[in-house]
C-alpha cells in the first residue's frame, strides 16, 4: 500500500501538492487528493484523501474522506472514513473518524469520536466517546 | 486560405535555405497560401482580422514562440468578426531555436510540420489570460516575495528562492516531465518548484500575482508588472496538434 514516501499508491497522482517551504492562509477546498508537506492556516476541506507530511505544520480544521497524517496539525479532523495516524503526528484537537489506526509515538489531545461509516451524512452519531492524550 | 504569418528573423539569410525546404513542401501538398511578413507591417491585429474577414481559414504562425505570442491575440480577438472567427484554425511551422509552444502540440520540425498540417488533427485548447494578453504556453515568475491569491479564498507564499509557474500548455523542456498539464481542462496549473525534492502543484482557475520587485514573463516574452490577474479562457482556440503533443 505504501511507497517509499511512506505515502499510498492512491496519492500518486495527487490533485494538490504543498511543498516544504510554501506557507498556505485561507480556506482550501479540494475535491482531488491532497498532499500537505508545509504550513497551512485556516480551514482545510477536500472530498476525497489527505496526506500530511512529517514536516507539515497546520493550524486548521480539517475534513477529508480518508487521511494519513504524519505531521502537527492544531484543530478538529472529521475524516468520514479511514484515519491512519503516523508515530510523528502530534494532533491537538477533536478528532472524528470511522476506522482508525495510531501508530506509537503519536499524540493527541482531543476528544475521540467514531461515527459510523456512512459517507458524510449528519446523521451520524458517536458510538464510542473518549477524552485521549496518548502518548504510547 | 492559409495565411502564414513569417517573422521578422527569417528575413537572415540563415533561414533562406529552410524558408525554401518549407515553400517547396507545402506547394507539394497543396497548402499554398497568403505570405505577411511581421516586418512589412504596423498593426498586425487588423491585417488578421481583415484576412479572416476574407475568407482565412487557418492562421500559421512561421517562426518560434515570440513569433506566436506576437499574432495569437489578433487570431482569438474575436469581437469584432466572431462570426467569421468561429473555425479559425491556428498552427504553428517551427524555425530556428525557442519553439517549446510548437514542441508542445507535437510539432517537431518545419518539414513535419507542413504534414501535420494536411493532416488538420484538431483540438480546441485554452488560453491564459493575463490582465489583457494572452498566453499560451505559461507565466513565470520569481517566487521571492510573490503571493499568489487564489479565488479570494486562500493565499500562498513562499520561504524559499525559486520560480512560480502558471502552465496552461506544458512543454517538452519544461523542468518536471511529471507534471500532469492539460490545456483542455478548463484549469491552470500552478507549480512552484524551490529545492530538488521540493515541489508545489494546485490546479485552478483563477488567480492573483503580487510581486513588488519581479514582473510576470508570459511565455518567456512579455513582461507584465504586477498585481496581475490570470485567468483561463476555456477551449478558445483551434489548433492543429501532432500525433507527439503533450497532451491527450
Amino acid at each position: 500500500m505504501f511507497n517509499k514516501d511512506n505515502k499510498p499508491e492512491k496519492f500518486k497522482d495527487a490533485e494538490t501538492i504543498i511543498g516544504a517551504s510554501i506557507k498556505v492562509k485561507g480556506n482550501f477546498h479540494g475535491q482531488g487528493n491532497i498532499i500537505i508537506e508545509g504550513q497551512l492556516e485556516g480551514n482545510l476541506r477536500t472530498e476525497a484523501n489527505l496526506f500530511v507530511g512529517d514536516k507539515a505544520k497546520i493550524v486548521a480544521n480539517i475534513e477529508a474522506n480518508d487521511a494519513i497524517i504524519n505531521g502537527e496539525i492544531k484543530g478538529s479532523l472529521k475524516i468520514h472514513q479511514y484515519l491512519a495516524i503516523g508515530q510523528n503526528a502530534k494532533i491537538t484537537g477533536d478528532v472524528n473518524y470511522s476506522e482508525i489506526s495510531i501508530e506509537r509515538g503519536a499524540t493527541i489531545n482531543g476528544q475521540i469520536l467514531c461515527i459510523p461509516n456512512s459517507g458524510k451524512s449528519n446523521k451520524n452519531k458517536p458510538v464510542e466517546e473518549e477524552t485521549a492524550s496518548e502518548e504510547e | 486560405m492559409n495565411i502564414y504569418i513569417y517573422d521578422d528573423y527569417l528575413n537572415k539569410s540563415k533561414y533562406s535555405r529552410v524558408l525554401n525546404r518549407v515553400e517547396i513542401r507545402l506547394t507539394d501538398l497543396g497548402l499554398n497560401g497568403k505570405i505577411i511578413r511581421l516586418g512589412a507591417i504596423k498593426n498586425i491585429r487588423d491585417v488578421i482580422q481583415n484576412e479572416i474577414k476574407n475568407g482565412a481559414k487557418t492562421i500559421i504562425a512561421v517562426g518560434n514562440n515570440q513569433t506566436v505570442n506576437k499574432i495569437i491575440g489578433s487570431v482569438i480577438d474575436n469581437e469584432m468578426y466572431g462570426f467569421f472567427q468561429k473555425n479559425i484554425l491556428f498552427s504553428i511551422i517551427p524555425i530556428g531555436a525557442d519553439n517549446s509552444i510548437a514542441d508542445s502540440l507535437g510539432i517537431k520540425k518545419e518539414e513535419e510540420a507542413c504534414n501535420i498540417l494536411l493532416a488538420r488533427r484538431v483540438k480546441k485548447i485554452d488560453i491564459g489570460l493575463v490582465n489583457n494578453y494572452y498566453f499560451l504556453n505559461k507565466a513565470t515568475i520569481p517566487s521571492q516575495g510573490t503571493t499568489v491569491e487564489i479565488n479570494n479564498e486562500y493565499s500562498i507564499e513562499t520561504v524559499e528562492k525559486g520560480i512560480v509557474s502558471i502552465y496552461n500548455l506544458k512543454s517538452s523542456a519544461s523542468d518536471d516531465k511529471n507534471l500532469k498539464i492539460n490545456p483542455i481542462d478548463g484549469k491552470l496549473d500552478i507549480y512552484i518548484k524551490n529545492k530538488d525534492k521540493d515541489s508545489t502543484f494546485i490546479s485552478v482557475k483563477k488567480l492573483k500575482i503580487t510581486n513588488k520587485n519581479y514582473p510576470l514573463l508570459l511565455d518567456n516574452i512579455i513582461e507584465i508588472k504586477t498585481p496581475a490577474d490570470i485567468s483561463v479562457i476555456t477551449g478558445k482556440l483551434n489548433v492543429v496538434v501532432g500525433k507527439d503533443r503533450s497532451f491527450e
